[in-house]
């Protein structure tokens, strides 16, 4: 089985916003890791010079599911991430 | 009901919404209702001192709540719908797009702080520079969709239309000026990648999304601003309806006029950290008392260098910078608000 790495990006201090999204993947990381995947959850410093550098300019808060930005500017519902996760290892 | 249908009644319903709150906005625009408040100074004498701020919050909200709602709506429709992506390509790929784009966008693009200092260290890493990325912090604050909406209602359409003028030629100046200075290119040359950031652009693939969760996500948002704005804007009231009550005229017609009023105002306004839209019911009330209009338009251009957001960018481009565009936007504020005083003899 393949690995699903999602990094949530924000700013340091985390935003309110960013704070929810993290919560959402999170949520949704349990419950795929419940069902015998392996999900990996980071949070990583948007204004981090790597971070810019791998994708350019971003909209905090954003998701990356396997290294490739997937949302942006926005906190998707956990029904989504979901599915972006699964999808991502496919 | 199939999903589809679900969906389809879901996304008219939701457009019904955001109409209604268009129209009625519209409407009494039409039927030309005051939707700023009515209440004087000297009505105040009449209540007693802790009626005065609930007479000053239900004036204001009685009148103004349509037009905050919209505000709060058309904020998170814009935000939802603009395309950011197509943005974030282009901020970064020559000097001129990103000073154009900073200025221009910006407003629609920030109206919460979380995301402008992200995006303002975003666009001097990605190869744009530190002009442009000055230029956008600077305009984001200064005229962002909710603070001109608010601006245009409860104050007038001509300050609010001056301010948004004043405000983008004191950004692109300030992000010029920086970009020229050695310790502005020194920044400039720390930060820059040396990954092209289109290259970088192609690892982002972003979902679609379906109408109907896109407006929800919008009112969502309206929601969230209205949420982290709203208890420190009726706070704020709270103190103005003081500030409105008992600050005597003659001191206010006496200090906030001619050019003590607008050195004053310039100075004040900055460091004096007043939470968003706050600073325009303020503004507005030292208007009714007799602060002359060229102070009230440098009194609100003190937002950008407020302290806190000026730590925040410190960490990333150090005092020198920040202490060179805080200058220049006191600077300007100063000679906009004379100049705007002169033209229109209201100094």
């Amino acid at each position: 089985m393949k690995e699903i790495k999602v990094e949530v990006m924000g700013p340091e201090p985390a935003c309110v916003r960013c704070q929810a999204a993290k919560k959402v993947v999170e949520k949704a990381a349990e419950k795929l890791k419940q069902a015998g995947m392996t999900v990996k959850v980071e949070k990583v410093n948007i204004i981090s010079k790597e971070i810019v550098g791998k994708y350019g300019l971003l909209v905090s808060p954003a998701i990356a599911v396997n290294g490739i930005v997937k949302v942006m500017g926005r906190v998707p519902s956990e029904e989504e991430i979901t599915r972006l996760m699964k999808e991502a290892v496919k | 009901m199939n999903e589809k249908a679900i969906r389809k009644f879901r996304t008219a319903l939701l457009l019904i919404l955001v109409s209604a709150i268009v129209g009625y906005l519209i409407y009494t625009r039409i039927m030309a209702y005051s939707l700023a408040p009515t209440l004087e100074p000297r009505d105040f004498s009449k209540y007693a001192w802790y009626e005065i701020p609930f007479q000053f919050l239900w004036d204001y909200f009685s009148h103004g709540w349509i037009c905050l709602l919209f505000a709060f709506v058309t904020a998170g429709l814009v935000y939802e719908f603009i395309p950011k992506q197509t943005i974030t390509k282009y901020m970064s790929s020559s000097k001129v797009a990103g000073y154009a784009i900073g200025a221009g966008l910006a407003p629609f693009f920030t109206v919460c702080s979380c995301t402008m200092v992200p995006l303002f260290a975003g666009i001097l890493y990605t190869g744009s520079g530190i002009g442009p990325a000055i230029t956008f912090l600077l305009m984001a604050p200064a005229a962002n969709i909710l603070t001109i909406l608010i601006t245009g209602e409860f104050i007038s359409w001509e300050i609010a239309l001056v301010r948004i003028i004043v405000s983008l030629a004191t950004a692109v100046l300030a992000g010029v000026v920086i970009s020229k200075t050695s310790w502005g290119k020194a920044i400039e040359k720390e930060h820059q990648t040396s990954k092209n950031a289109t290259v970088a652009q192609q690892r982002v693939e972003l979902v679609k999304v379906l109408l109907d969760e896109r407006l929800i996500s919008a009112l969502k948002f309206g929601g969230f601003l209205a949420k982290q704005i709203l208890p420190y804007f009726i706070l704020g009231l709270v103190v103005v309806s003081y500030v409105e009550a008992f600050l005597p005229q003659e001191l206010v017609g006496g200090y906030l006029t001619g050019v003590t009023g607008v050195l004053l105002a310039s100075v004040v306004g900055g460091p004096l950290y007043t939470p968003t839209l706050v600073e325009i019911v303020l503004g507005r009330s030292l208007l009714q008392l007799g602060m002359s209009k060229a102070a009230l338009l440098s009194w609100l251009m003190g937002q950008p260098y407020d302290i806190p957001n000026m730590v925040a960018v410190s960490r990333i481009v150090r005092w020198k910078v920040v202490l060179t565009y805080a200058l220049i936007a006191w600077a300007c504020s100063v000679g906009f608000g004379l100049l705007y005083g002169i033209v229109t003899s209201s100094l």
